[in-house]
């Protein structure tokens, strides 16, 4: 690509910038079983994950796991769904129709209750150890579902409100698989090229840039250094897909069915995403963190997501898509049963839940169980190591397959973690 | 424990055990040998405050210290930096930008041996290290909101009136609230104050350099000196601080942090520091009317702006500064000692620096001691402790490794690092790279006229805070991301900000550089603060062969070429 720019004007006429080889990144462990498996793997680019993430920690109460009548319950009550024996919120009605497609974990009990590092642990599964900090799960789809040669993104997030925004983490995997975040529009940013520009002129200088650096980062070999080499070597492939975003080019009715709101618009450009071969796409939904008027934030919340995530079900499956996709919704925590003096509920870790739909998926059952009150788990109980070895499952991905981090193994999903037999399919 | 965490742990220590650098106990006379070698070789580096005639300059405590340790293990140390890159790297380091041309010509005109200790005595006094060493601590304090503009004008006081850290240590956990600029300071439990784990955790790791979160659930397990009793004893001091209505930091007289032992057994947390100290509960014993009218007078405070202020005679908070003042291990020392030292040498001598605990003991412990000694004996004078690090041979190694052997290991500091840019001294820097050598005064100017100096610093800081927010915040084992190279390949702020063209600009002063050669020359000074190469030299004069009238768009693209390059984008 940035040869042909130079050949073409030739303006260099032999003048060279000496040490030559490529840059080796540093964790060649890590990028040395990729070509192993690759071997075996023909079907990448095949499985996909649109992760819902409901940000400041959505009520358990109020969506997956009712308590109607008791203490904690709150105002809502629960409604039956088309699986018999399975109750939820009454503010999830559409997805009580579309229960047979999802299963729903009411025993996550991952006991971390302040946003950070809540976040942290719901978002890679685990805690950073020291010296080492662990790729999310989109750094992990991108990485394990992803073709090297792909010219689309491979890990999405959407995160447009500023409440606990957060960018997402590719950790030891390295920049390669670093979200593409879009915050403020839901286009990439910068990836039209500036009208000043001709594809040329922009050729040509990402050429001269290349050629200049080249001895700098000859001489100071660190995969920081080289991570701003490789991210220059992306920019025209993120150019090239940027039309992905673009919910214009949908039908008037497709777009009317998501409606008007960010969340739907976001929801199907997941799906336009996924459709496109993007293996992951983080779709943030906030901001759920009811200390205050609980019940309130919940009516209103859960009504978009409800109707966001019904219609994207319906389209995936419609398309034949939500076979090969794998719809999580999932928070940094839940909430606490008890509910405070500003009829708020505060942060809770010790038993709220998830769900799963599609992909990998046995649809139509609830794991696990919490008292009557909801205040702990009473029955399978599952810890975020659990829930990701259940993902990974999920996608047909090995959870205790190792990446050696230097001299260090290290599974997909945290040791001693157990898939969750009963929700996989 | 079962299998798989027993795998776990063995994974965890075997790791720990791989990436352990050989560590030796010093001889003393080996040690007074080496330094007495350094005097005799490095007499200039001799700082100008004054010493007791025992005492060592830090510069060559720390060179002793460093080569010592290497010359045991066999670590061969490479050679110094060149004048242009030391001159750029302790220009970004101390005043949180690169240096324009006009620093660069009196730099070099310099005599070589008092050089560095020149600019390092000249930067000291500029505007731009009051501001720079706002910034860095403003980025360890607050960086979920790097744009909290009563903490930073805090901080920039403190720095300004040359505050101890124990001062500043101080203000930031008292969080009084009064007036002024001083105001700022409650901003640091302010931002926390609803998560007590924040509180507690974050003062830890931010002031002590220790992360006990994993000690909130079961004693640590792999860290003996973490018990839950540490956690919850932190966390004690923070139990009774809340916020009133009208957004004061006030403390309840009453309360406790009551935790269940993984035994089962509930316990009643003591106040108790990271070093076992326990400070005892002065509030007296008060009647439940007594309780009583306090828990409603805290609701009231909670809930309207006009309640009567509550006072207590026994603050926690103000046990926990007094107890970490007189603490004799020197927690909060060697935490911004070592912090210190990562931000200026690329890794702590503590690595990751929150991880100050017998299981990941120091690469230099005597030395990490003796700098915190020094330290809190010079009245935690941040300075100092500055000065005395960019001043060693130590902190002036190149960072070029050209062996195709693998680098030594960054905590032998053998080797320079080449740390990325924060977002601050990136965005500060592409302001000076942006403009011709001409448009900059030169030193001589600058002092003689402190306020323009000061003026035009100023403007570049406030530029930089607008320019910030599209790179980020480096932090270990960085990466940077596509977003980066895709914000300088298209927006428009660089096409039609950074390039423009104009008579200080630079593209402007390439567009009328006479010669290929000329051009070259102004654009690597500029930018990279050196001489350009033969071969670079080359490439500029077959760009601009393409087309001998210098259109603007070719000038844009070679200063681009540079502005998005790796060289400028690290601090080596």
């Amino acid at each position: 690509m940035s040869d042909s720019g130079l050949s073409r004007r030739g303006f260099l006429s032999g003048a060279t910038i000496g040490v030559g080889g490529a840059l080796a990144a540093d964790m060649r462990g890590v990028n040395g079983l990729r070509a192993e498996e690759l071997a075996g793997e023909l079907r990448r680019g095949e499985k996909h994950v649109i992760l819902l993430w409901l940000a400041g920690g959505a009520s358990q109460l109020e969506t997956w796991d009712p308590k109607p009548g008791s203490k904690t319950g709150g105002p809502f009550g629960a409604i039956s769904t088309n699986v018999a024996g399975i109750q939820v919120s009454e503010l999830l009605p559409k997805l009580a129709q579309r229960m047979h497609l999802t299963a729903v974990i009411r025993s996550l009990n991952t006991k971390i209750a302040d946003h950070g590092r809540g976040a942290d642990l719901m978002e890679r599964g685990r805690l950073d150890d020291p010296g080492l900090r662990y790729p999310d799960l989109g750094a992990v789809a991108a990485r394990e579902l992803g073709r090297l040669e792909s010219t689309v993104p491979d890990y999405v997030s959407l995160y447009t409100s500023t409440e606990g925004r957060r960018k997402g983490t590719s950790g030891f995997l390295g920049a390669r698989y670093a979200p593409l975040f879009l915050a403020e529009n839901m286009a990439p940013p910068n990836s039209a090229l500036h009208e000043r520009l001709t594809a040329a002129e922009h050729q040509d200088r990402a050429a001269l840039r290349d050629l200049l650096s080249k001895r700098f980062a000859a001489e100071h070999r660190s995969s920081t250094v080289g991570s701003l080499n490789s991210a220059y070597q992306r920019v025209q492939g993120m150019m090239a897909s940027a039309g992905l975003f673009n919910i214009e080019q949908e039908p008037a009715e497709v777009r009317a069915r998501y409606g008007p709101t960010q969340f739907g618009e976001q929801c199907l450009i997941a799906r336009r995403l996924v459709e496109a071969g993007v293996p992951f796409v983080k779709v943030a939904r906030a901001w759920w963190d009811s200390h205050g008027q609980n019940f309130e934030t919940h009516l209103e919340l859960c009504a978009d997501l409800d109707h966001c995530m019904s219609v994207l079900l319906d389209d995936l499956q419609e398309r034949g898509l939500l076979e090969k996709t794998l719809v999580i919704t999932l928070g940094e925590f839940g909430r606490t049963p008890g509910i405070n003096a500003s009829l708020g509920r505060d942060h809770f870790a010790s038993a709220w839940s998830c769900s799963l739909s599609g992909m990998g998926i046995r649809g139509g059952v609830v794991y696990g169980a919490t008292d009557a009150e909801g205040h702990t788990v009473t029955d399978g109980e599952a810890s975020a190591a659990d829930l990701f070895a259940t993902i990974l499952q999920a996608l047909g991905i090995d959870h205790t397959h190792e990446y050696m981090v230097g001299a260090r193994p290290t599974p997909l999903a945290d040791f001693g973690s157990k898939p969750i037999q009963a929700v996989l399919a | 424990m079962n299998s798989d965490a027993s795998a776990h742990l063995r994974s965890c220590v075997s790791a720990a055990a791989g990436g352990l650098v050989p560590r030796h106990r010093f001889s003393g006379l080996l040690i007074g040998l080496l330094l007495a070698a350094a005097l005799l070789l490095f007499p200039c580096s001799q700082p100008a405050i004054a010493q007791s005639p025992t005492e060592l300059p830090l510069e060559l405590q720390i060179d002793a210290s460093i080569d010592q340790q290497n010359s045991t293990a066999g670590v061969p140390a490479v050679e110094q930096a060149d004048a242009d890159t030391l001159l750029r790297r302790t220009t970004l380091d101390l005043a949180g930008r690169i240096p324009t041309a006009k620093e660069r010509d009196w730099y070099l005109a310099l005599p070589a041996q008092t050089r560095q200790q020149l600019l390092v005595d000249r930067l000291l006094q500029l505007p731009d290290f009051d501001f720079h060493l706002r910034n860095s601590l403003d980025e360890l304090l607050l960086p979920e909101r790097p744009n909290d503009g009563e903490f930073r004008e805090y901080l920039l006081t403190a720095v300004r009136e040359r505050r101890p850290w124990s001062r500043m240590f101080r203000e930031m956990l008292m969080a009084s609230s009064v007036d002024g600029p001083d105001k700022g300071a409650a901003q640091f439990l302010k931002s926390r104050v609803r998560e007590l784990d924040d509180l507690t955790n974050d003062t830890a790791v931010l002031f002590f350099g220790v992360n006990i979160s994993c000690a909130k659930c079961h004693d640590h397990p792999l860290v003996s000196d973490w018990k839950q009793d540490h956690y919850y004893g932190m966390q004690a001091f923070f139990q009774r601080t809340f916020s009133s209505k009208k957004n004061v930091l006030l403390e309840n007289p009453l309360g406790s942090v009551r935790f269940k032992t993984t035994a089962g057994e509930d316990r009643d947390a003591k106040f108790m520091f990271l070093t076992g100290a326990v400070v005892a509960d002065a509030t007296p014993t008060l009647t439940d009317e007594e309780k009583k009218a306090i828990e409603e007078q805290v609701r009231r405070l909670e809930r309207e702006d006009d309640a009567q202020p509550i006072t207590v005679s026994f603050s926690p908070r103000q046990a926990l500064i007094e107890t970490a003042l007189a603490d004799q291990q020197l927690y909060l020392a060697r935490n911004i000692v070592n912090r210190t030292w990562a931000r200026l040498l690329g890794t702590g001598f503590v690595d990751p620096p929150d991880q100050m605990h017998s299981g990941n003991p120091a690469s230099h412990p005597q030395l990490l001691s003796d700098l915190a000694a020094d330290f809190v004996q010079h009245d935690y004078d941040l300075r100092r402790l500055i000065r005395g690090i960019v001043l060693s041979r130590t902190y002036a190694r190149s960072s070029r490794w050209t062996s195709e052997a693998a680098p030594p290991a960054a905590q032998t500091f053998a080797v320079a690092a080449a740390r990325p840019l924060t977002p601050r001294q990136l965005a500060a820097s592409l302001q000076i790279a942006v403009r011709s050598s001409d448009s900059w005064p030169s030193v001589e100017e600058t002092l003689a006229k402190p306020d323009d100096w000061l003026k035009r610093r100023t403007d570049i800081e406030n530029q930089a805070g607008a320019w910030m927010r599209e790179f980020e915040q480096p932090a270990a084992d960085f990466q940077i991301a596509v977003d980066e190279a895709l914000f300088f390949s298209n927006s428009d702020r660089v096409q039609s900000d950074l390039l423009r063209d104009g008579g200080d600009r630079l593209v402007g002063a390439l567009r009328s550089a006479e010669t290929p050669e000329l051009a070259a020359a102004e654009l690597w000074r500029v930018v990279c603060g050196r001489e350009p190469s033969a071969e670079e030299i080359e490439v500029v004069r077959g760009w601009l062969a393409r087309a001998p009238e210098r259109r603007v768009s070719d000038m844009q693209s070679l200063v681009w070429a540079l502005l998005a390059g790796a060289e400028f984008r690290f601090n080596h």
